[in-house]
């Protein structure tokens, strides 16, 4: 993952935020950071969101319009805080022109898809690529693959999440939004490979 | 006339307040509601006593002496056709040339009295017989069922019979008053996914909507999976295009009992077959308010994709929508905001609108164009930056989507979003936070890197609201409801006594001793009422108090003001000013001056018990 390596100047950082609140913004200690989810829709962003941030989940679907914004705090280890500003955007594809007004200035990205739904997983693609072209130039990417609790319907093999995402740098996981399984795992991993403002060395 | 409200500032300031350089809607609210308390002081003092004559007067066969518009008369007409007459089909077709249909930015009343309809019943030949449409048959084998794949054809039409069951759906649930609770029991979302046009259930539905492209493709169907209706729509598209080549405009087929009326917006066909006796004039206002809702989720620039490739599949940008849709079709039956062009306000004491005006006023005045307040479907403020307003149908629009769409409910969001009176061509975003679950608060900016400057206002406007209580206020209003036809002042001589309920201050109590006690319903015999002012875009109606209690009796009143408004809104019939209809079921009363329009049911029998005191 290059996005390991300190960063010179961190107002190039990628979306640190320090728009809305310049007073704590370079504080190494208590990061905020801006994620985005993208991805098919009905793949579960919006319940991995809410999964993680409210601990619910309701399995009524919600079809996102435009871009839900949450916010979630969470303590690491080594007593650091990330503040995660989460986009969580609508996969319907009247929206995909404007994916750029949500991921513009993201420091991560949460590409999901749906392990039981093939196309979902292209569409996953589409996403990383576009990424590719158009993020952040160190912006953090993961790979989700959600539904994991529906293995029996499952079509996409974990391998493949894999291969895919150690091809592209990416982190791996797949998650179920039903279960909770690995979802605050996924957001801990990604803040554990957040480049850090200030390296206290 | 009536409706040039394109230019009237829904939030505009009234004379009272000019110094202000902003436009203050909480001044016009309560203004307005003010009118109304005095207008119908005034309607239960002065304008009651020419009903007992004329009611008196009207031996079933006097409608002649009456204002009545002859437009009902030829409603009525229609409606006599013998049941089985699926083949004398009466069209009213349009000219061309005479009207723009694409301007979008029309208002409603030129969509509804464009030129001159006439009837035609030999130059245009529309057959609905058999399989005559040319290319119907190109699609029949696709999806849909070939036997049925001529959808309009006589025997199509016959079989979607009037099955007062099959509507259920429409007929439920109806909400207590116009307009406010609506329902929470009515679920948005598309029903019988299943059916096709073969399915007899399909072909019994009251009502149904389509969109379809002008190369036939289906965009959107009321009931029935879109993919499956191909053949059906190609059916419909050829109708259109073969009147279309003829160089006239279809616009309205008759069909026995139902009516097949049309709507052309470019490469975008609206169409709606019915059979629920509703104008077609009202039934054409929905389609444009269809389309409306169409263009809201995607502007007008869809037509684009249309240039390029004609045969262009328009279903996947609206995945997802159902719910909108089906919920706007369903207000089509209980809203009178959707025949009325104008918007309803939640009834609260004048401090507090106050309150809730100011904070948005500041909103508005730090770049925000629209700044909007609202309890499900009634307005609490509304704020427009300076020259900016906002049409009453956007604002229908705007209140359906975002009221429709559930994610709304989970968390702040930040959403494109067209006006089509606004702006037909380009989206706007907009911040939409749920206070309460009632309440919500809509910020509209053409800026789409605003968002942080808008959540920061919304926390302040919030702030605001919970100290000044107006969230409360607003719970408190929507279970009180609005005005109460009992309430009305029943003896003339106190002017004072006057209709408080919208202060939210105690209802006084029903005069035990006055006569008129006897009958149901507030005096004279009133029982339910519209107000409409014309320069505010709004209205007030209300509460259905017994006995118009029944959620079918609702729905038959909601008709029959919507019937009346068609007739009073016609164009060559000219402006009308007063109009009384008796039925079985009530005695209507419509007056239209320049400023307002009221719209009144009374009890029938109302003249021989309480008239004569
Ligand atoms: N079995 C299972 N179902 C899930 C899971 N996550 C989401 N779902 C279901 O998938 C449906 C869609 O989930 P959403 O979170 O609304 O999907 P989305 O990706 O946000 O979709 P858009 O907002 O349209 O982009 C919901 O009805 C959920 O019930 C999961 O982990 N397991
Ligand atoms: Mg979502």
């Amino acid at each position: 993952m290059g996005c390991a390596s300190s960063l010179p100047d961190r107002t190039q950082g990628p979306g640190l935020l320090n728009n809305s609140d310049s007073s704590g913004a370079l504080d190494p200690k208590n990061l905020k950071v801006k994620l985005v989810l993208l991805g098919d829709s009905g793949v579960g962003k919006s319940c991995i969101v809410l999964r993680f941030v409210r601990g619910q989940f309701d399995p009524s679907s919600k079809v996102t319009v435009g871009a839900s914004f949450l916010s979630q705090t969470i303590a690491l280890q080594d007593s650091t805080t990330v503040k995660f500003e989460i986009w969580d955007t609508a996969g319907q594809e009247r929206y995909a022109a404007l994916a750029p007004l949500y991921y513009r200035g993201a420091a991560i990205a949460v590409v999901v898809y749906d392990i039981t739904n093939p196309d979902s997983f292209n569409k996953a693609q589409y996403w990383v690529k576009e990424l590719q072209k158009h993020g952040s130039p160190d912006i953090v990417m993961a790979l989700v693959g959600n539904k994991a609790d529906l293995h029996e319907k499952r079509e996409i093999q974990v391998q493949e999440g894999i291969d895919y995402a150690e091809k592209n740098g990416m982190f791996f996981i797949e998650t179920s939004a039903k279960t909770a399984d690995n979802i605050n795992q996924l957001f801990e991993e990604i803040a554990k490979r957040l480049p850090r403002p200030s390296t206290s060395s | 006339m009536l409706q040039d409200d394109d230019d009237a500032n829904s939030s505009s300031e009234t004379d009272s307040i000019d110094q202000n350089p902003n436009p203050n809607p909480t001044t016009s609210i309560d203004q307005s509601l003010d009118a109304i308390e005095g207008q119908l002081t005034s309607i239960s003092l002065h304008s009651i006593p020419p009903i007992p004559q004329i009611i008196s007067a009207l031996p079933s066969d006097s409608h002649s002496q009456l204002q009545q518009a002859t437009v009902a008369q030829n409603l009525e007409y229609i409606d006599t056709l013998p049941s089985d007459s699926h083949s004398q089909v009466e069209q009213v077709v349009e000219s061309p040339g005479e009207v723009d249909m694409e301007r979008g930015v029309v208002d409603n009343s030129v969509s509804r009295g464009q030129g001159v309809l006439w009837r035609n019943n030999s130059d245009v030949d529309v057959d609905v017989e058999g399989q005559g449409s040319p290319s119907s048959s190109g699609y029949a084998g696709g999806k849909g069922t070939s036997s049925s794949s001529s959808g309009i054809s006589g025997s199509g039409i016959e079989e979607i019979s009037g099955d007062d069951e099959v509507d259920r759906v429409e007929v439920v649930n109806r909400s207590a008053s116009f307009g406010a609770s609506v329902d929470s029991e009515w679920l948005p979302g598309k029903r019988h996914v299943n059916e096709d046009d073969a399915s007899v259930s399909w072909r019994k539905r009251k009502k149904h909507f389509f969109i379809l492209s002008h190369s036939g493709k289906p965009i959107y169907s009321r009931y029935g999976d879109e993919h499956r209706l191909a053949g059906f729509s190609a059916t419909l598209q050829a109708i259109i295009s073969f009147v279309e080549n003829g160089g006239d405009r279809v616009k309205l087929v008759r069909a026995g009992k139902h009516q097949v009326v049309f709507l052309v917006k470019g490469p975008i066909y609206l169409v709606c077959i019915s059979c629920t006796e509703e104008p077609h004039e009202s039934l054409s206002e929905q389609l444009e308010l269809l389309y409306g809702q169409m263009i809201l989720i995607l502007t007008k620039s869809i037509n684009r994709c249309f240039e390029k490739n004609a045969k262009f599949d328009m279903t996947p940008l609206l995945g997802g929508t159902d719910a909108v849709f089906s919920s706007l079709i369903h207000s089509f039956s209980w809203n009178p905001a959707t025949f009325l062009h104008a918007y309803s306000c939640l009834p609260l004491a004048y401090a507090t609108r106050q309150a809730a005006g100011a904070i948005l006023q500041d909103v508005a005045e730090s770049g925000v164009l629209f700044a909007i307040l609202m309890c499900k479907h009634k307005v609490i403020s509304l704020v427009g930056a300076q020259k900016a307003s906002l049409h009453p149908d956007d604002m229908l629009l705007l209140a359906n989507f975002v009221m429709s769409s559930e994610s709304f409910r989970t968390s702040e969001s930040f959403s494109p979003i067209c006006l089509p009176r606004y702006n037909p061509m380009a989206f706007l975003y907009t911040y939409v936070y749920y206070l309460d679950a009632d309440t919500y608060l809509m910020l509209l900016t053409a800026n789409p890197d605003a968002f942080h400057r808008l959540k920061d206002w919304r926390i302040r406007i919030e702030m605001v609201l919970l100290k000044s209580n107006v969230l409360n206020e607003a719970q408190r209003s929507m279970v009180d409801g609005g005005m109460h036809v009992e309430d009305l002042p029943v003896n003339p001589s106190p002017l004072s006594g006057s209709l408080s309920s919208h202060l939210g201050q105690p209802r006084p109590p029903l005069d035990s001793t006055d006569g008129c006690k006897t009958l149901l319903g507030g005096p004279a015999g009133l029982w339910h009422f519209i107000y409409r002012s014309i320069y505010l875009d709004q209205y007030v109606s209300s509460e259905f108090s017994s006995p118009v209690n029944t959620p079918k009796q609702q729905k038959r009143l909601f008709r029959a003001y919507q019937k009346l408004y068609t007739s009073m809104h016609d164009r060559e019939l000219g402006p009308h000013k007063t109009q009384f209809r008796r039925d079985n079921n009530y005695v209507l009363l419509c007056w239209v001056t320049q400023d307002f329009e009221l719209y009144a049911a009374f009890d029938p029998l109302a003249d021989k018990v309480c008239f004569l005191l």
